[in-house]
């Protein structure tokens, strides 16, 4: 007797430590599609035309999905997830927000209609890792993501399968074009990164070369932690950035040009090396110049925190743009101790970094068609971009959304009280600025991906600051 | 007259007969099958996490290197280990990794060991409550002394920051090897260590039997002579056991370095994971190889070590020093001064935090304007952003936060029982078995995940359930089958230590008697050792409570509290941060206190009881 209670007891428990908590969430809808091959190359671009009997199926829905209107995606949606529970996962919290508007649209169109759901957003890059497990199944319980990295995406999600693009009919009507046109992925807007400065003391930043001076050690979010800050740096090698860092260079007095000229020399044979273009040697100089002297924070909240201190006299970095509207006025902090480099007068180079937020569906999708249905809401009204819109420094991807959000919102005086522009650095100049004077450098993910291992080991070589 | 010989026993006969015997002890039976589950458990996410060295990862540096988008490779070996970037990657990690591990061990033991001699073998003053504050640092997650030391030591002219508490109000500017990298690492890491070595220590010094210094003091031996000869070879065993604990510890640990800039292993492993993947995990396996070692040197350190009995039955009297009438006060109150940095002031900064207008704002303690206090954090019950709150409700309204808290205690409760329950259960089998070399084996295995870095074991774990078959990402389940193995050695260890001292004849009386084993069990071995068994199940339950390392790659940032936590402080949110190590630190002492208050079992009395 004792011998098989022990024995049921320790087995019991054995398999207690496997049985108990929660089951992992599960999808409820029947299964839609099957596993996507995770291990072999799939088509690449999203809009290259795929023959039909090689499309998956979450691939046929999103082809005809395409054709549709977003109520009539809306009553797809209700068809299949009514009662059901959706699972999103993305870089933005905001997706949590956005999903009660949707199900709120979806009542309009049938009142009975509702759905519960969960939003995760994982951090530390494990947003790759958990769609490429979820990935595995044969019906995921992921939905739809929103996500961020033009590089990762396109080689550890698109090219592995994982991942679908769905182009919103209205969207790229909005955007002149059609979903079979339209090559790329789908951006629910872009986000800016811009170099802010604390002005209480004298300095000034009028040159983006300033920021990489003697001396100077700006605070950036450490690029290991947040790959989109490496992207950044990708994309200064591309001519058109290489050739606005010349351009900001030849604008330098002779004397300060005097102390960057060894390293654009230096760098013209690892520019050449690495297969750069013309002004190659002047991105790579920026760039280890920037590696080798600036303090890695945790994120853009400590920057923000830092710099807006009365305290943090001198001191600059590169933060998330909407990161301003949340700070909260005192003795010793205010928004007025910060200035937008970009806004400064005869402010020379680039302005900051735009990176996009992209909308994918998975390809084994439990829910596909209201993962296009909440895609297309999100893209083609103000209400189901309000959960972005509402912040400066975001632009949605859709003109006519975007200047809904901007008539509704009036972020261009954002820092206006009692019609005075009492905080200069909340006025956003808008996206056409930012990517015009404001000279955004923005993420080609293409471009990204086809410089990872070339000039991305590169820049893994380069001795980063070390305050010990 | 016929006589029948009995027929030669077969030797299937004999063979089943000592089967049967085998099967009829009990802690045969949990030997075999903890044996079984501990070799599945510790053996299975060794083998997945070389498979993923070896696998070809899309997207990554394998993939570009290989040109080949799966299958299997040596290609990351041979370039973690002789590309240009080895020295980035894996010298200059692995030698920051073990200087971190060598550093907490002085500091935590030095600061520990000290302050357990005070507390234990000497008449200072107010013993009780340096026992009690100082096990704080340990009940809070260890990165939150990270912030605290930074929000203290910041400062513009050094740092290039805002200016911290110390640059602010007396204008101190310490250098920068104080402030970040590895000094700082080594000194929070130690001071969070601290109190375990002061619980293992402590626990021999409060047993320790006075014999020896009193004879060594009648022969009017120096006191230096005594403590160098008589004292400190006493304790030695304990403060192995403690070096090779908190080595294994610090050296898995991810969140300190990460937060003062520190580069190692587990900080290398996390900003590898993504381009690349397979040698990421080559660095989670040089780190279980270290975990190895540990465990090797500690079972050479028992077979080697010498045998002093520190619990006899001549003499239970503990001789205490005399630090005559102003010193016992003068040491206490040094002791009160020095105890209070890592473990009240962060209470005090985390409380006052959540009262400061925005994150870091402290200008109220040099303006003395209190209009520049603000209870926003805690009472905001809608989801604004203008008035500085991020996008997030107040922390009383905060279901994010709350949803944590409730994971939280699930797995932390979980993890507490099942590792508490096995641990003691391994531990009453392997002290009845102990001359056997599967029970030692069934030790070893059980103590094995504890020396391996927590990272390495997440990360371990990661890949074993990211699979077609089995897909446990992000559930309670994966969390508590982790916890449960990374915690069972605490109750093990707790077990094994008090029925060691356990007399044998106690239940063979019972056995004569004929009571059952379950009756043996739950009325006459568990409430003898009630105290040691009880620390076996509160020490897995306060350490998951906090824990970060382990459980960081295994779900998002919300699903538990310390992920949550963690995420709000790398947001710069730190409201929020203070607010969680506030609910955090409350939490366990209430439990701590109701079980001591219902069990007379408490925290600082620690392992072994």
């Amino acid at each position: 007797m004792k011998r098989i209670v022990a024995m049921l007891l320790v087995l019991c428990m054995a398999l207690g430590l496997a049985a108990c908590g929660q089951k992992a969430p599960e999808a409820t809808a029947a299964p839609a599609a099957p596993a996507a091959p995770a291990d072999t190359a799939a088509p690449a671009a999203p809009a290259e035309p795929v023959a039909e009997e090689n499309l998956t199926e979450t691939q046929k829905i999103i082809k005809e999905a395409q054709t549709m209107t977003l109520e009539e995606l809306a009553k797809k949606a209700i068809e299949e997830s009514n009662g059901k529970m959706f699972y999103g996962v993305g870089n933005s919290s905001r997706g949590k927000s956005a999903l009660p508007l949707f199900i709120a649209y979806l009542q309009t169109i049938d009142p009975s209609y509702n759905m519960e759901f969960e939003w995760q957003q994982p951090k530390n890059n494990k947003i790759f890792d958990q769609l490429t497990a979820d990935s595995l199944k044969d019906t995921g319980t992921f939905a739809m993501t929103l996500i961020q990295d033009g590089n990762q995406i396109e080689s550890k999600m698109v090219q592995t399968g994982i991942l679908d693009t769905f182009i919103p009919k209205d969207w790229a009507e909005a955007n002149g074009t059609t979903a079979e046109e339209y090559k790329g992925f789908l951006a629910l807007q872009t986000l800016n990164k811009v170099f802010m400065y604390n002005n209480t003391g004298s300095k000034t930043y009028d040159n983006c070369w300033d920021f990489v001076a003697e001396g100077e050690h700006g605070l950036y979010m450490d690029i290991d932690s947040e790959i989109v800050g490496k992207n950044f740096l990708y994309m200064l090698t591309e001519d058109t950035y290489a050739g606005w860092l010349k351009e900001a260079y030849n604008a330098l007095p002779a004397e300060e040009q005097a102390y960057f000229q060894p390293t654009i020399k230096a760098m013209e044979s690892e520019a050449a090396d690495l297969g750069l273009g013309p002004d190659g040697a002047y991105a790579l100089a920026w760039i280890k110049l920037l590696v080798e002297i600036y303090k890695a924070q945790t994120d853009y909240g400590p920057n923000c925190n830092t710099l807006v201190d009365k305290s943090a006299t001198d001191q600059f970095g590169l933060l998330v743009y909407s990161k301003l509207r949340s700070v909260e006025e005192s003795n010793s902090v205010s928004v007025n101790n910060v200035n937008v480099a970009a806004y400064t007068d005869g402010y020379q180079g680039i302005g900051g970094y735009g990176y996009c937020h992209y909308l994918f569906v998975t390809d084994n999708s439990p829910l596909p068609w209201t993962a296009c249905a909440f895609i297309a809401y999100m893209t083609c009204t103000e209400d189901g971009f309000s959960a972005w819109g509402k912040d400066m420094g975001g632009y949605s991807s859709n003109p006519k959304v975007a200047e809904a959000t901007e008539n509704t919102r009036h972020h261009q005086t954002g820092g206006y009280v009692d019609g005075v522009s009492v905080y200069e650095a909340k006025n956003d100049r808008g996206y056409d600025w930012w990517t015009t004077d404001g000279k955004l450098v923005l993420e080609d993910p293409e471009y990204c991906a086809s410089v990872a291992f070339t000039v991305g080991s590169w820049i893994e070589m380069l001795t980063k600051y070390s305050a010990g | 007259m016929k006589t029948t010989a009995n027929p030669p026993a077969s030797r299937l006969t004999i063979g089943l007969n000592k089967t049967k015997t085998f099967f009829s002890k009990p802690y045969n039976v949990i030997l075999l099958l903890m044996g079984i589950v501990f070799t599945v458990t510790t053996v299975a996410p060794i083998l997945a996490i070389i498979q993923d060295t070896l696998k070809i990862h899309p997207g990554t540096i394998d993939a570009h290197l290989t040109g080949q988008v799966s299958g299997y490779t040596l290609v990351n070996y041979i370039d973690l280990f002789t590309s240009r970037m080895a020295k980035t990657n894996l010298w200059t990690p692995l030698l920051n990794t073990l200087l971190l591990a060598v550093g907490t061990c002085i500091v935590s033991i030095l600061f520990g060991g000290i302050v357990a001699f005070l507390v234990t073998r000497t008449n200072m003053a107010w013993r009780k409550y340096i026992s009690s504050i100082f096990i704080f640092p340990y009940i809070m997650p260890q990165w939150t002394l990270a912030v605290v030391w930074q929000n203290l030591f910041n400062s513009n002219a050094v740092t290039g920051t805002s200016n911290g508490l110390l640059a602010a109000l007396f204008g101190i500017e310490r250098t920068m090897i104080w402030c970040k990298s590895l000094v700082p690492s080594q000194g929070v890491q130690g001071l969070h260590y601290a109190p375990f070595a002061y619980i293992l220590i402590g626990g021999i010094f409060r047993n320790m039997d006075a014999n020896l210094e009193e004879a060594a003091t009648i022969l009017d031996t120096p006191k230096w002579k005594i403590m160098t000869r008589i004292t400190l070879p006493m304790v030695k065993p304990a403060i192995l056991s403690t070096i090779l604990l908190v080595f294994g510890s610090a050296m898995g640990s991810y969140p300190v370095p990460h937060y003062l800039g520190l580069s190692t292993l587990s900080t290398k492993y996390v900003s590898m994971n993504s381009k690349y993947t397979g040698e990421a995990s080559i660095l989670a396996i040089i780190m279980m190889i270290f975990g190895v070692a540990i465990m090797m040197l500690n079972q050479l350190s028992l077979t080697s070590r010498k045998n002093y009995t520190t619990v006899t039955g001549k003499s239970g009297q503990i001789s205490k020093i005399n630090l005559g009438k102003s010193g016992k006060y003068i040491i206490a109150l040094i002791l009160v001064i020095l105890t209070f940095f890592p473990s009240l002031f962060p209470i005090v900064s985390f409380a006052v935090e959540t009262f400061v207008p925005h994150p870091g704002d402290d200008s109220f303690l040099y303006t003395g304007d209190t209009s520049n206090l603000t209870t926003k954090w805690w009472v905001t019950s809608e989801n604004v952003t203008e008035n500085g709150m991020y996008g997030q409700k107040g922390i009383l309204h905060n279901e994010t936060i709350w949803h944590a808290f409730r994971g939280t205690i699930y797995v932390s409760v979980c993890c507490a029982l099942l590792a508490g329950t096995i641990g003691t259960l391994v531990g009453y089998a392997v002290s009845k078995n102990r001359r056997s070399k599967w029970a030692n084996y069934v030790n070893s295995m059980a103590f094995l995940p504890y020396l391996m870095p927590s990272l390495a074991v997440g990360a371990a774990f990661f890949i074993l359930f990211s699979t077609e078959k089995l897909n446990l990402f992000n559930t309670y389940t994966l969390l508590i089958i982790v916890g449960t193995i990374k915690y069972i050695p605490f109750a093990s260890r707790s077990s094994l230590n008090s029925m060691l001292q356990l007399s044998g004849e106690i239940e063979e009386a019972a056995i004569i008697q004929d009571i059952p084993w379950i009756k043996r069990m739950t009325r006459i071995i568990i409430p003898i050792q009630k105290s040691s068994i009880i620390s076996g199940y509160l020490l897995p339950f306060m350490t998951c409570l906090r824990e970060l390392s382990l459980f960081m790659l295994l779900c998002v940032q919300g699903f538990i509290l310390s992920t949550t936590l963690d995420y709000f402080d790398e947001m710069g949110l730190y409201a929020f941060s203070s607010g969680i190590n506030l609910i955090l630190i409350i939490t366990i002492l209430v439990c701590n206190t109701l079980v001591n208050k219902v069990t007379g079992a408490s925290l600082d009395k620690g392992i072994g009881g």
